[in-house]
């Protein structure tokens, strides 16, 4: 009788270790994406009356205002005149109603705030929100 | 002519490069998880380029907070936070359509103006307007 091969009974995992890689990069690739939008070095301001937004509107520009007034959106740092330009272009692109966020570090001063409004306004947009962390118990809401 | 018997050992499926990876995997979610802010918007007008000026006959209500580095200001008269809040608490249970204008100095804080946001948005004073105090 004639012997039976035992390494054929072994599964493929190569072909399953392959995917499994596949995923773990696109995980990496698209986490460090979405971190760039995001800033975390700001530390916002807190409010305990206003409810979390659950959904945003995607066609949101997230402008981050850093301690030292330092301007970037999707970490790019950028001066008021870049910053309406990009805005000025978002607003021929997309229309005037396109929601502007600014995500202020709580113990930046406000003329740096005041800085990136004048832009916005200058844009032509005028749909601004200031971003701060719902510390309170309000309902979350969906914009 | 007997059977031979097929070893036990070989029959098992490789396990080791398999729980490797899914090590790795683990490890990589533990480390990238970050805690999601839960984070709220504070709406700011700023005038609508498609709003037209409109004349209006009588003088609207307005209420004026001034906000300044570590001192807030309603109607011109020093307040601390909890004061403004028991102030506007009155004024809003009063009138909660009155337009508020908040005048924030330059060298005030984000979160001081942010502080006074979210107390009108708490007492459903919606007509917000910010301006710069120059």
């Amino acid at each position: 009788m004639k012997a039976r091969d035992d390494s054929a009974l072994e599964t493929p995992v190569a072909a399953l270790i392959d995917v499994v890689f596949q995923l773990i990069i696109f995980f990496v690739v698209t986490s460090a994406i979405d971190k760039d939008i995001v800033d975390e070095s700001i530390r916002l301001a807190q409010a305990k009356h206003v409810a979390a937004i659950e959904k945003n509107d995607p066609r949101t520009v997230l402008i981050n205002v850093a301690e030292d007034g330092g301007i970037n959106i999707a970490m790019q740092p950028l001066n008021l005149v870049q910053l309406q330009q990009i805005l000025s272009a978002t607003r021929t692109q997309s229309g005037d109603s396109v929601p502007i966020v600014i995500r202020a570090d709580g113990t930046a001063l406000y003329r740096h705030v005041d800085g990136a409004m004048q832009a916005v306004g200058k844009a032509g947009l005028y749909r601004v929100q200031l971003s701060a962390v719902a510390t309170g118990d309000a309902k979350p809401a969906t914009r | 002519m007997g059977k031979r018997r097929i070893s036990s050992e070989a029959l098992a499926i490789p396990m080791s490069s398999m729980i490797d990876v899914t090590f790795l995997l683990l490890i990589y979610f533990i480390v990238t998880k970050r805690e999601e802010i839960p984070e709220a918007h504070l709406a700011v007008n700023l005038p609508s380029p498609n709003a037209h000026a409109t004349k209006v006959d009588e003088k609207p209500n307005l209420l004026e907070i001034e906000v300044h580095p570590g001192q807030f200001y309603l109607k011109k008269t020093p307040q601390t936070l909890p004061q403004l809040e028991a102030m506007l608490a009155k004024l809003a249970a009063y009138d909660p359509d009155q337009t508020v204008i908040i005048k924030t100095s330059l060298k005030a804080q984000t979160q001081e103006l942010v502080q006074v946001l979210d107390l009108c948005k708490g007492l459903n004073l919606t007509k917000l307007n910010v301006m710069t105090l120059k």
